[in-house]
C-alpha cells in the first residue's frame, strides 16, 4: 500500500504534472472567485482540453482545480460577502463582518490556514478508508453493480434538498439518455432516429459541458451586472496574525475537518451542509459569552466552515472512486474526466487505476495547500474578479465552450449536443430540477443496463437473484427504504401539522 | 398570466414536455426486441408515473399540495411564488443567442463564428461601445486560434459552407 502512496507521489513530481497542477490551481482559484462558476463549470470547460493529456496529468489538473476553487471562493466572500461557491455562504456569516471592521486580512490568513489543515486532514482520511473500500468492492458482482447504480441514483435524488420527485425525474430522463446509441444487448442501435451521429450514444463531455459550463451563462445572460461593485475599497491587513489564529483554534479546526470528512463521504449531500454543519456546531460548542458574537466577526466562524469545505472535498473522493457515485456536482462532472481517460469510475478503478488514484489525492491536497498560499499572494486580483461584466464574461467562456466541445474528437454534431444540454440544463435551474442526478444517470445508465441483463442470465431470468445474495439484498433494502423514509416522514410531519392545527382551532 | 388550477401555465411546461418525450420514447421503445427495450421501457413507464405526479404535484388543488408535500417539499407552491422569474423574452433571447452561435459554428466555421459572435454580442446584448467589441471579438478569437490551433494542433471546423462535413 505504501508502494501505491509513493508511487503517486512519485508521479507528481515530475515538472509536466507539478505545473499543471499549479495551472489548475490558478484557474480553480478564478473559477471559484465568480459566483455561479465554480469547480464544475471549470472542470465541464477543461474537460476537453484534458484529452490530449496523459491520464495522470489530467487527473493533477483536475486536482489542481478542485483544491483551488474553495480559496478564491472564501476571498470574495470574505471581501465582498459575494460567496463564489453556495459553501463559502457560511464563511461570509463571519468574515465579511471581520472585513467591515478592517480586519479582511486576519479572515482571510485564518481561511487559508484552515482551508489547508482541512484539506490535509481530509487526505489522511481518504487515504486511510479506499485500502478498506477496495477489499469491500471486490465482493461485488453484476447484481450488486446494478444496485448500486441505482442507490447511487436514489441516494442522490434523496439528498436534493427536499426535491425527491425532481431529482428522481431527472434520473429517469439521464437513464434515457444514456440508453441511445448501439445496444450490447441487442446487437443493433436503439432511438437514434436515424442520426448517424447517435449511434455511439450522446456523447458525455459535450453533454456536461452544456448542462454546466454553457446552463450557467445562459442563467448569467438572463440576469445581467456584474457580481460585485465595491471591490475597490477592499483593504487587507494582519494576514499573517489570521495564519496563527488556526492553530490557537484548533479544536475548532478539527471539528470542522471531521464534519467535512463525514460529509463529504456521504454521497450528495455537498458542501453546503458541510460548511453550515460545521459554522452551527461551532456556534453550539462555543462559551455563553462568546456565542452572541458569531455573525458580528467571530474569527472561528471563518474557521470552522472553511476547514469542513475543504475536507469534504477531499473525502468526496471516497465514493465517487470507490462506488461511482458522486458526492456532488462537481465530483459527477470529475467522473467524466475518468471516462474520457479511460477510467470507468466505481470499484474496479481501486484496482487497476491505484498509481493515478494516490497521484490524484496527493495533487488535491497540494492544491489545497498552494491555493492557501496563492489566494493570500492574490486577494486583490481575485476579489477584482467578480467586476467582470457578465455581458462580457458569457461570450468568452461560451467560444471556449463550444469550441472545446468540438475539440473532443473533432465532430461538430458535439456543439448541437452541447447546445441542446445548455438549454435542458438552463431549464432544469429555471424549474428547480436537480442536475446531479442526469449526470450520474448518464454516467451509470449503459454500465447499470449490462449488469442487469447479465444479473438477470445469472440468475435464470428468475428476479429473485436480487435477494438471493447477501450484499445484493442490502443495497436492495438500502434503496427501498431511501425512498420510503422521506415519504413517510413528510406524511408524518403533515399528520402532526394538523393535528396541532385541529388543537389550536379547539382552543 | 393564466392560471389553471391555481398554478401559472408556464409552470406546468416541463412537466408536460417531459410526458410527451417520455411517450414517444416509449412508443419508440416497443419497436426493438423484448431484450433491447427492456430495461429503456421499464425506465420510460416508471418516468410516466413520476412525471404525473410531478403534474399533479404543480396544481393547487388539496391532492396537489399533499403530493408536493410529500414527495417534492422544496417546490411548495408559496415556495415557487417567492423564486425571482425573469421575463420570458430576456429568456428566449439569452436562449436564441446560444442556437445562432451554434448555427454560426456550424455555417461559417468556428474561426469566424467566434468574432461574429463575440462582437454582436458584445454590441447588441451588451451595448459596448463599436471598439471594445471589436477589441474582445479579436482577443476571443486569437484565444481560440492559439489553444486549439497552435497549442493543441487540432484542426478547427471550418464550416459547411467552407468545405465542412
Amino acid at each position: 500500500m505504501l508502494d501505491m502512496w509513493l508511487h503517486g507521489i512519485e508521479g507528481l513530481l515530475q515538472f509536466r504534472e507539478l505545473a499543471f497542477l499549479a495551472l489548475g490551481m490558478f484557474i480553480g482559484l478564478f473559477f471559484g472567485a465568480i459566483p455561479g462558476l465554480g469547480g464544475a463549470a471549470a472542470l465541464a470547460l477543461l474537460m476537453p482540453l484534458t484529452y490530449g493529456l496523459e491520464p495522470f496529468t489530467a487527473l493533477a489538473l483536475s486536482g489542481g482545480v478542485m483544491g483551488g476553487v474553495p480559496m478564491g471562493g472564501s476571498i470574495t466572500a470574505i471581501l465582498l460577502n459575494t460567496p463564489g461557491s453556495a459553501p463559502n455562504a457560511a464563511t461570509a456569516i463571519d468574515g465579511y463582518p471581520l472585513a467591515q471592521q478592517g480586519k479582511a486580512g486576519l479572515a482571510i490568513g485564518a481561511a487559508a490556514s484552515a482551508n489547508s489543515i482541512g484539506g490535509i486532514i481530509g487526505t489522511v482520511s481518504v487515504l486511510a478508508i479506499l485500502p478498506v473500500a477496495k477489499n469491500i468492492v471486490l465482493l461485488f458482482g453484476p447484481p450488486e453493480f446494478f444496485l448500486l447504480a441505482l442507490l447511487g441514483l436514489v441516494i442522490v435524488s434523496t439528498t436534493s434538498r427536499g426535491k425527491l420527485l425532481r431529482g428522481l425525474i431527472t434520473g429517469g430522463f439521464g437513464l434515457m439518455v444514456a440508453f441511445i446509441g448501439y445496444n450490447d444487448v441487442s446487437g443493433g442501435e436503439r432511438f437514434t432516429y436515424g442520426i448517424e451521429y447517435l449511434w455511439d450514444g450522446v456523447h458525455l463531455v459535450p453533454a456536461l459541458i452544456g448542462l454546466f459550463a454553457v446552463a450557467e451563462m445562459i442563467n448569467l445572460y438572463v440576469k445581467g451586472g456584474s457580481v460585485a461593485n465595491n471591490a475597490a475599497s477592499v483593504k487587507i491587513t494582519k494576514m499573517t496574525s489570521g495564519l496563527m489564529q488556526t492553530f490557537r483554534h484548533w479544536p475548532t479546526v478539527l471539528r470542522g475537518s471531521l464534519i467535512g470528512t463525514v460529509v463529504g463521504a456521504v454521497p450528495g449531500v455537498g458542501g453546503v451542509v458541510a460548511s453550515f454543519l460545521s459554522y452551527s456546531m461551532t456556534v453550539q460548542a462555543a462559551k455563553e459569552q462568546d456565542r452572541d458574537s458569531f455573525g458580528k466577526g467571530n474569527i472561528k466562524g471563518v474557521i470552522a466552515p472553511e476547514a469542513a469545505i475543504n475536507a469534504k472535498d477531499c473525502s468526496s473522493l471516497i465514493p465517487t472512486l470507490a462506488f461511482g457515485i458522486p458526492g456532488g456536482v462537481e465530483m459527477a462532472v470529475f467522473m467524466g474526466i475518468l471516462i474520457v481517460h479511460g477510467m470507468q469510475p466505481g470499484p474496479l478503478l481501486l484496482v487497476d487505476h491505484q498509481v493515478e488514484i494516490y497521484g490524484l489525492i496527493w495533487a488535491l491536497t497540494a492544491s489545497c495547500v498552494l491555493a492557501s498560499f496563492t489566494g493570500l499572494m492574490l486577494v486583490k486580483p481575485l476579489s477584482y474578479v467578480t467586476l467582470l461584466d457578465a455581458q462580457i464574461l458569457a461570450p468568452m467562456v461560451l467560444c471556449v465552450a463550444f469550441a472545446g466541445s468540438y475539440a473532443i474528437d473533432m465532430t461538430i454534431e458535439n456543439v448541437i449536443v452541447t447546445a441542446v444540454f445548455g438549454v435542458i440544463g438552463y431549464l432544469m435551474v429555471r424549474f428547480d430540477y436537480p442536475r446531479l442526478t442526469i449526470v450520474i444517470a448518464l454516467v451509470l445508465g449503459a454500465s447499470a443496463e449490462r449488469n442487469f441483463h447479465q444479473s438477470m442470465l445469472m440468475g435464470d431470468g428468475k428476479w429473485s437473484i436480487y435477494l438471493n445474495r447477501p450484499i445484493s439484498a442490502a443495497l436492495l433494502a438500502a434503496t427501498i427504504a431511501l425512498l420510503v423514509i422521506p415519504v413517510v416522514r413528510a406524511m408524518l410531519n403533515q399528520a402532526a401539522n394538523r393535528k396541532i392545527l385541529v388543537e389550536k382551532e379547539a382552543a | 398570466m393564466k392560471r389553471v388550477l391555481g398554478t401559472p401555465v408556464t409552470d406546468y411546461m416541463p412537466a408536460l414536455g417531459l410526458l410527451a418525450v417520455t411517450a414517444i420514447y416509449l412508443v419508440t421503445a416497443y419497436q426493438y426486441s423484448p431484450d433491447a427495450r427492456a430495461v429503456p421501457a421499464g425506465v420510460a413507464w416508471v418516468m410516466m408515473i413520476l412525471v404525473s405526479f410531478d403534474l399533479v404535484s404543480r396544481t393547487r388543488t388539496k391532492i396537489g399540495a399533499t403530493l408536493m408535500h410529500w414527495l417534492n417539499p422544496a417546490g411548495d407552491a408559496d415556495k415557487q411564488d417567492a423564486v425571482k422569474r425573469y421575463p420570458v423574452l430576456k429568456q428566449i433571447v439569452a436562449v436564441a443567442w446560444i442556437a445562432g452561435f451554434a448555427a454560426a459554428m456550424l455555417l461559417i466555421g468556428i474561426l469566424y463564428a467566434v468574432p461574429l459572435y463575440v462582437f454582436s454580442s458584445l454590441l447588441i446584448q451588451g451595448r459596448r461601445p463599436l471598439l471594445v467589441c471589436i477589441g474582445f471579438a479579436a482577443a476571443a478569437t486569437l484565444m481560440i486560434w492559439l489553444l486549439f490551433d497552435v497549442v493543441l494542433s487540432l484542426e478547427l471546423y471550418p464550416g459547411i459552407l467552407f468545405g465542412g462535413a
